[in-house]
């Protein structure tokens, strides 16, 4: 069990399909790391399954059984999958990370101070992305307008709020100025999914906030 | 009816040998109830019903993946059906990711549980305890499943303070924790 596990209400949010596709995303890589949220999503999903046992059962139209029997002889059954396998040099991708890495997506480094890699996601996002900080290295101290989720994937990271490490998943509005700073070891990765424009607080960001609003850092 | 093992040996059945026949059984027992489940989240019948045959046609796709030792085949129905709502009702124009796979297919197992027993015994005492919730903690839980919103919303729409909902929701799961950890050990 991870040392900041993602609150239950999330974990409802995610196993009910009510969340978007970004903090799903978040949600999901949590979920693939820590075994007691996998406990807690199987548990949800079973709570589903329960409430769809319980319905009563709705006139459905006669003719569709026969209609899907037919389509049937176009749809194979298909054999069971593969675990699928992350690409060299993402072996820390956790499987539902890797239909997001198209082939070709690579680090950027932003700001002469991290890696980034932006994912293609649906929704109204700022921006859902991976970022890569050597040991020692932090993000420019900034606060958030809207909220933030985060689930660290190899390494860790220290802010104000406390230490993070592999599975581990941060999510608030972060009104409150952070500076997260990857530990010593392994450079620490995470995903991070911002649902409103960060902005700098340092000296210095102050000054970069215009180029963050519109997307260009 | 069907019994959880009933309908698990019907999706083996597909999954071993194309079944048509253990198909049609599954259609008309799971069809007709995921267009209910979906209709309660406000789509009208013939998107219900979309989705339903949709989810159906998967669970034929997908019948090789499906694992009772790992879910319920109504647990694992639950989570076909929900990416298909997620898929065809809001019109995303691309499909879902399809994390359902990942958990009931390619989940390491835990090392020190024995899953075969545990799945059907989690979802048939999951069942019994629904009914053993508070009428407060339940409509959370029946809100989230059945009109596909997020406890935020359900905050809003119930007039209660966040923090409410949210301790709400703990509660109800912590009972359904506690209650199937007993079960466990």
């Amino acid at each position: 069990m991870s040392r900041h596990p993602a609150p239950d209400e999330l974990l409802l949010d995610y196993a009910a399909g009510a969340l978007p596709e970004g903090p799903a995303l978040a949600v999901s890589l949590h979920v693939a790391l820590d075994p007691a949220a996998r406990a807690t999503v199987d548990r949800l999903n079973a709570v589903g399954g329960a409430l769809i046992d319980r319905e009563p059962e709705v006139a459905f139209d006669d003719g569709s059984l026969e209609n899907v029997l037919a389509r049937l002889d176009q749809v194979a059954v298909e054999p069971r999958r593969e675990a699928p396998r992350p690409r060299p040099g993402f072996e820390w991708a956790p499987a539902p990370l890797l239909p997001y890495l198209k082939p070709g997506m690579d680090w950027r480094r932003i700001l002469g101070k991290f890696d980034e890699i932006r994912l293609d996601v649906a929704g109204a996002f700022h921006r859902v992305s991976l970022l890569r900080l050597e040991p020692g290295r932090g993000l420019p101290e900034h606060k958030h307008t809207g909220y933030e989720y985060t689930v660290c994937l190899q390494g860790g990271y220290t802010d104000n709020t406390g230490s993070y490490n592999v599975g581990d998943f941060a999510v608030g509005p972060g009104s409150e100025r952070h500076e997260p700073i990857a530990d010593a070891g392994e450079p620490c990765i995470a995903l991070i999914v911002v649902e409103d424009p960060i902005v700098l607080t340092g000296p210095w960001g102050r000054w970069l906030n215009p180029l963050v609003k519109r997307g260009l850092i | 009816m069907l019994s959880a093992d009933e309908a698990a040996d019907l999706i083996e059945a597909i999954a071993t040998r194309q079944d048509r026949a253990a198909f049609a059984s599954l259609f008309r027992h799971f069809a007709p109830r995921i267009k209910a489940f979906i209709m309660r989240s406000g789509a009208d019948a013939e998107a219900a019903q979309e989705v339903a045959q949709e989810a159906l046609i998967m669970v034929w796709r997908k019948a090789a993946s499906f694992d009772r030792t790992r879910a319920s085949a109504s647990t694992w129905l639950y989570t076909i059906a929900r990416n298909k709502r997620i898929d065809l009702l809001r019109r995303s124009g691309r499909p879902a990711i399809e994390t359902e796979d990942w958990l009931t297919v390619f989940a390491p197992e835990d090392e020190d549980a024995d899953k075969s027993v545990l799945a059907g015994q989690t979802y048939t005492r999951v069942k019994e305890l629904l009914g053993g919730l508070s009428a407060d903690q339940l409509v959370v839980i029946q809100k989230a499943f059945f009109e596909d919103k997020t406890h935020t919303v359900i905050a809003d729409e119930l007039k209660l303070p966040l923090g409410t909902v949210k301790s709400r929701i703990r509660l109800a799961l912590a009972r359904l924790r506690d209650a199937l950890e007993k079960d466990e050990s």
